[in-house]
């Protein structure tokens, strides 16, 4: 076959040799952010103390469903959640099938959203909170794994530690309480898709909300 | 704490607690039209450019939003955190208002994010247009308006806001106040410039987009921006180098991690590096952009017309008749032409037409497949029937059966033969047909180094077009032969048919062989040496089964012994097909290279922060110019010596199976299929060198000087 080889190489050489050399020199420059994290691939592993003191590792709940939710119970878009009772119900819902949903709060000390321990549990305890655990995490180390923008931000696991889902809540990018009916819940998508064994038609959506005040 | 967070919820309490609430909020002012809200740290009001309203006279009125220091609103797309404005308008009967006009807006940055927004003032216009008579004496123009100002922390805010204007016969009368204002907005609103041209095209980080102006843009540097009007697009906190040569600028835009789905334009604004205005554009800083996005640069040689695409296409699925896939076919179709030597004319070109008509219908339907394929949102590309070891696998049992049966090992009449549709003439019309089908699926992997500029152009356009390319390939193809079949002088010089066949036709099983072998190789790549060896033993399953054929023809053969041998020959092919497919589900073992690393975006990403030389070799087993590209260019000590002396990390991007990431990547450089060479300099500079498909040392030599 090499005979052959050689011969179509000399064959095609001419023309396709300028058509390569063309797109050499149009080629753009690449340059691309590096995130920890892609959809279908392993989700970052951490691990991060509740507010109980109690360390939380992602790869203890291997096997099962992990929902995770960028928490700040001061900012208004996460209010909208909580205050309607969308995010509890929500909390509750899966929870009853299983999922771990854990809420992580990346605010720096000092900054908005970061409360003593005891102060984030009667915080939570007000809220009628329903996650599994609330974890601290005032360094940011796991909000840059995962690269969260803004409170609230949702990423769905599943029982591989796949990563399936990293987004925003919902389709309506607001504060108003009213935005809440008739929304597209992106999470809930994601979830009963990935459940049902079908794909996640949309893995990512441009998170909404506050920025999450990470340590500068 | 501010007391913040705490003035959403309670406006939906009761209007006594807002009441209570209010009393103990840092209001800076509240405007008199504020009806039912306000907003610390922000305040907003409706105002008009004229003092007085004229029937059927459109006139702007602006939503002006004043924030307190530090504190910021947002354009349309808010960027990395915070929300847009929105304006609901309840307005007379008859009146219309436009979408918001927004001014450009500037980078808000709070690493790690960066927002779009406005500080201090903002304007955001709106144009009303009164019906053609007004029967009061003066209008109200009233609104909802929504806002989300942010500064460490963020705070929604609502307002009802009016605005009442006389109603005049007269000429319209300019308010000073506010006109001047609104003409600054005005002023910083994106516009459309002549002679601007904007075009857009992925790049393996993101999109590039191409400004070309109708001067000179030397002067600019860089500091030039473009802001997204969606999310979801591009990452709004990366860098955006800009190249700029003459008259044409390119910046590079990383893609939104949130980025999901084609992007078929990028839409948004274009804003003038600090302190300069754009040629061309009336002193504006800011120029409107939408800008279709293809999947790679289009660049000079790649079929821009489908009128071009369609030459292209024709031309290459002649020059596909050289290419060593297709060759075996070739010979034995070349056979079927001196067999038929003596039939009629009309025969003659009945089967040409045949064979033909096979062609271009399989071409048709791998164009229908690939766009089914894509539309259900898989990524495949070109050659992505040959990634699937089964369909490997019965190719090449199909080769070594038809190579066999071109032995006389056994003679199977005219059902297998009209499967495989070798045999020619002799066999009717459907074998001419068939010989086409299998002619275009072998030479299928030799079609992306030849046509990938046409078949990437093919797929970004609509079903038609990309049929049509698809149908010009096969026309082009099967033009020799409709030639040769129509000419009957051509015909009259093929030698007279003569015992001599005989020999060459158990010749031609030969070239047969080396395709099963060739397409065994390829099913030991994705399968590794003991799929292979499956393969191989449901071959020799085949062999045993075509010797039973042979063993006992119908013609000697009692009846129950041919009986018996026909069930055994059955059960024995099936056994090889079990054999066979079990194999596909064996896995190659790592790659022994270790000078080569397989390919990641994320490792390519990683190097090129490095600033470390790579280069990038797409590859697949089925892949013949990919594989002699290798052997003849980068597995010579001359090469493997130029890429260790300067140190460049050399990853391979192996497409023998279907690989979601590297489909991506190739679509990126507005490929479909392999093989690709592609050498980063690591000057982050500097775009990256995409060499010629048909590699040579020199070419590689002359790239690697440029690091």
């Amino acid at each position: 076959m090499k005979g052959l080889d050689t011969m179509k190489r000399r064959l095609v050489c001419g023309p396709l040799l300028c058509l390569a050399v063309a797109a050499g020199l149009a080629a753009p420059e690449a340059r691309a952010q590096n995130a920890a994290w892609e959809i279908g691939a392993p989700a970052p592993e951490f691990t991060l103390p509740d507010t109980y003191g109690e360390e939380h590792s992602l790869a203890d709940y291997r096997g099962g469903w992990v929902v995770l939710e960028w928490l700040n119970y001061e900012c208004p878009y996460v209010g909208k959640h909580y205050n309607s009772g969308n995010m509890q119900g929500l909390q509750r819902e899966y929870g009853e099938k299983g999922v771990v949903w854990l809420a992580i709060v990346s605010s720096a000390p000092g900054k908005q959203g970061y409360h003593e321990p005891d102060e984030m549990n009667s915080l939570s305890k007000a809220k009628n909170s329903a996650a599994k655990a609330v974890l601290l995490d005032p360094e940011g180390t796991v909000g840059h794994l995962y690269s969260a923008q803004t409170t609230p931000q949702m990423i769905v696991i599943d029982p591989d530690g796949v990563l399936l889902y990293n987004g925003a809540i919902d389709d309506r990018p607001t504060a108003r309480l009213a935005d809440i009916e008739g929304a597209t819940n992106y999470l809930v998508a994601a979830l009963e898709e990935a459940m049902n064994g079908q794909e996640v038609s949309r893995p990512t959506t441009q998170p909404y909300g506050c920025s999450v005040k990470y340590a500068r | 704490m501010k007391p913040d967070g705490t003035s959403r919820s309670a406006r939906h309490v009761s209007a006594a607690l807002l009441a209570a609430l209010l009393a103990f909020l840092p209001v800076a002012g509240v405007r008199s039209q504020d009806v039912d809200d306000a907003s610390p740290h922000s305040d907003a009001e409706l105002v008009a450019e004229v003092i007085s309203v004229a029937p059927g006279r459109t006139f702007s009125v602006a939503l002006r939003l004043t924030m307190d220091e530090g504190w910021h609103s947002y354009w349309r797309n808010p960027g990395d955190a915070g929300g847009t404005t929105t304006i609901d308008w309840a307005l007379p009967e008859g009146f219309t208002a436009s979408d918001i006009q927004w001014p450009h807006p500037r980078r808000v940055e709070a690493p790690p994010l960066v927002s779009y927004g406005y500080d201090d003032e903002v304007l955001l216009l709106v144009d009303v247009t009164p019906p053609d008579d007004i029967e009061t004496e003066t209008v109200t123009l009233a609104a909802r308006a929504d806002w989300v100002v942010c500064e460490e922390i963020c705070l929604p805010a609502t307002a009802g806001l009016e605005l009442t204007l006389p109603v005049t016969a007269g000429p319209v009368e300019y308010d000073p106040r506010w006109s001047q204002a609104i003409g600054a907005s005005r002023s910083r609103i994106p516009a459309a410039a002549a002679g601007w041209e904007f075009r857009a095209w992925r790049d393996a980080a993101g999109f590039v987009l191409e400004a070309t102006a109708p001067v000179s843009l030397d002067e600019y540097g860089d500091g030039a921006y473009f802001f997204s009007s969606r999310a979801s697009t591009i990452a709004h906190a990366a860098p955006q180098p800009a190249v700029i040569d003459g008259r044409s600028m390119r910046l590079s835009l990383p893609a939104s991690e949130y980025l999901h789905g084609p992007v078929t334009s990028l839409d948004g604004v274009l804003l003038a590096p600090p302190g300069l205005s754009w040629p061309a554009a009336e002193g504006n800083r800011a120029l409107s952009v939408g800008a279709p996005v293809t999947i790679g640069p289009a660049v000079a040689g790649t079929p821009t017309t489908l009128v071009t695409a369609l030459l292209f296409a024709l031309l290459g699925g002649i020059i596909l008749n050289l290419m060593p896939c297709v060759f075996p076919v070739l010979s034995i179709k070349v056979l079927g032409f001196v067999e038929q030597g003596g039939a009629s004319r009309a025969g003659v070109r009945a089967h040409g037409a045949a064979f033909a008509a096979g062609v271009v219908a399989s071409f048709l339907a791998l164009g229908v497949a690939l766009l089914v394929i894509r539309a259900s949102g898989t990524l495949v590309g070109w050659g992505f029937q040959l990634q699937s070891p089964a369909v490997v696998g019965l190719l090449a049992g199909l080769f070594f059966v038809l190579g066999l049966s071109l032995l006389g090992v056994f003679d199977v009449g005219t059902s297998l033969t009209r499967l495989g549709g070798l045999m020619g003439p002799s066999r009717g019309l459907g074998a001419s047909f068939g010989s086409g089908v299998l002619a275009t699926v072998v030479a299928t992997p030799c079609i992306a180094p030849l046509m990938g500029a046409a078949l990437g152009f093919a797929l970004t356009q609509p079903p038609l077009p990309t049929l049509l390319i698809f149908g010009a390939i096969g026309v082009g193809m099967a033009l020799p032969y409709v030639l040769l079949s129509m000419r009957p002088t051509l015909l009259g010089r093929l030698p007279r048919p003569g015992a001599w066949m005989e020999t060459l036709r158990q010749v031609l099983a030969f070239p047969l062989f080396a395709t099963a072998l060739w397409l065994v190789w390829v099913f030991g790549q994705q399968t590794g040496v003991d799929g292979a060896a499956y393969l191989l033993a449901g071959l020799l399953l085949v062999a045993l089964g075509a010797w039973m054929l042979w063993r006992w023809p119908r013609s000697t053969a009692s009846g129950r012994r041919y009986t018996l041998s026909r069930a055994a020959a059955a059960i024995v092919v099936m056994a090889a097909l079990t054999v066979g497919l079990r194999g596909t589900k064996s896995q190659a073992g790592p790659p022994t290279d270790e000078s080569w690393q397989p390919f990641s975006t994320v490792r390519l990403v990683e190097l090129q922060a490095r600033g470390r030389p790579v280069f990038i070799d797409f590859t697949a087993a089925w892949c013949l110019t990919c594989k002699v590209n290798e052997r003849v260019v980068l597995e010579t000590e001359t090469i493997e010596e130029a890429f260790r002396e300067r140190d460049v990390v050399l990853l391979k991007a192996d497409w023998t199976r279907q690989d979601p990431e590297i489909t991506r990547a190739l679509e990126a450089f507005g490929r479909t299929g392999v093989p690709l060479y592609v050498l980063y300099t690591g000057d982050a500079a500097r775009p990256p060198i995409i060499l010629p498909t048909i590699l040579t040392k020199e070419t590689l030599l002359e790239a690697l000087e440029e690091i």
